[in-house]
């Protein structure tokens, strides 16, 4: 579903993607953890192209990107990202929200629009909050409104950069028990998150970024029962 | 004390009729400035986040030149510059002379606004798919507008005010009617006291109005 090959990605003098090769195949769920500033973020954006990789290739769906020549605006279209801060539209209603790019970028019928809107608000739990603003809602709700806009676009691969960092504990939950019935219907995602729990439960693969690289790809229980990579385990000691 | 405040009304009595006349005249140079203003600032704010460095300098040069300068110089210029050449009344080439003076300021106040909107929210619009024009139209701008709009009425009470200064090109606004009235009853303090009471209290219907379409804002939106 997404391939990436030997991403480089630089800030000024700082390297901070140093050669990553990623294949994300259909209806899997990776997991990216590492502590702040090894790049697992800079690697998520550089999927939807929120940032612009110096050198490789990134191929979505079959399709290798240029960004020079491709309507990055349609493939953006195809990959969701939900936010460590939501994102949410503070002017528009939380239905208002999750329609707005239907009726924008697809031409979508304001009726047909809202029975969507009205359906993932269901799916996520929210439809009673439909017609208030996102001031109005806790960060659990900001951040599963978050998730019901970005699937309106019926996007074929879901990024999370941190969704649940911004959350007061108690909040963690309910948002996670979305993202995991999301995986439990086949979405393809890739999941930028402290949430350990979450990651064994849910991922079929976790993977270690550390100062710019992959040091670590494995499925869960090996991850945690037997790291190859000294990084790696000291990491898990810290989160455990 | 008593005195003056008795001359004061007395003075206030005689000369109502014409600071009415002339308070109808301040507020429309008020208002060609303000929505002259308004337009001139958004094409420039526009231009300053255009991304286009020729339009840039074009706007960096208009703001220089307007915010470096007194705005009697502006005016000064105006009158000068194009009623003498192009046959103009007064009150517009002071109007007009206070939209320009306004446009720089507007233009900053526009593109702070629009800067000020959170990155983020570019971010997840893109995300979704919207591009760089339908993110601005449906985004950013209405974002940028309602924190612009308290500063916007700032700027509208300074205009209020500044459109005093064009009495000096003889437009019969309230601040010559009162300089005349000053120099002819020989009562220049209370000639300008009832003025400075004249501004004072348009300024405070601005301010209560501005202050009601603020907190409606507010009320809608959260």
């Amino acid at each position: 579903m997404i391939i990436g090959e030997n991403i480089h990605k630089s800030f000024g003098d700082l390297e901070v993607l140093k050669g990553v090769d990623l294949h994300v195949k259909p209806q899997e769920v990776v997991v990216l953890v590492g502590v702040s500033g090894s790049g697992k973020s800079t690697l998520l954006r550089c999927f939807n192209f929120l940032e612009m990789i110096n050198e490789g290739s990134i191929t979505i769906d079959g399709k290798k990107v240029d960004p020079k020549k491709d309507n990055l605006t349609k493939i953006r279209a195809e990959v969701g990202m939900v936010f460590q801060h939501f994102n949410l539209f503070p002017h528009k209603t939380v239905l208002e929200n999750v329609i707005e790019a239907p009726v924008t970028v697809k031409k979508m019928n304001k009726d047909a629009a809202r029975k969507l809107g009205l359906d993932l608000l269901e799916k996520v739990g929210l439809s009673d909050k439909a017609d208030v603003y996102p001031s109005k809602l806790s960060g659990g709700q900001k951040q599963r409104v978050a998730i019901a806009r970005s699937l309106a676009m019926e996007p074929k691969v879901m990024l999370f950069d941190e969704p649940t960092s911004a959350l007061d504990p108690e909040l963690v939950g309910e948002v996670l028990q979305v993202m995991k019935q999301l995986a439990e219907e086949g979405m393809t995602m890739v999941v930028v998150t402290h949430e350990m729990k979450f990651a064994k439960e849910v991922a079929d693969r976790i993977i270690m970024i550390d100062q710019g690289t992959i040091i670590e790809s494995a499925d869960p229980k090996n991850f945690f029962e037997n790291p190859q990579h000294e990084r790696t385990r000291q990491f898990i000691q810290l989160v455990e | 004390m008593f005195e003056l405040i008795s001359t004061v009304f007395e003075v206030f009595m005689r000369t109502y009729p014409g600071f009415l006349r002339a308070a109808v005249v301040t507020l429309q140079l008020t208002a060609v400035g303000v929505i002259l203003g308004t337009f001139i600032g958004l094409a420039f704010a526009l231009m300053k986040i255009s991304g286009s460095k020729i339009l840039q300098g074009i706007a960096n040069v208009y703001i220089t030149i307007i915010r470096g300068t007194p705005l009697i110089v502006q005016i000064m210029f105006l009158y000068f510059g194009i009623v003498e050449i192009y046959t103009m009344s007064n009150f517009w080439a002071g109007a007009i002379a206070l939209g320009v003076h306004n446009g720089a300021y507007i233009a900053e106040i526009f593109r702070g606004s629009i800067q000020g909107v959170d990155p983020g929210q570019r971010e997840a619009s893109m995300s979704l798919g919207m591009n760089r024009k339908q993110t601005m139209q449906r985004i950013v701008f209405p974002q940028a507008l309602r924190r612009s709009i308290p500063p916007l009425g700032n700027q509208f009470i300074i205009t209020l005010k500044d459109s005093s200064l064009v009495y000096i090109i003889g437009v019969a606004e309230i601040f010559s009617l009162a300089n005349r009235e000053a120099a002819q009853s020989f009562q220049p303090f209370e000639s300008f006291i009832v003025v400075a009471l004249y501004y004072l209290v348009l300024v405070m219907i601005f301010t209560y109005l501005l202050r009601w379409y603020e907190n409606r804002l507010d009320v809608d939106k959260t």
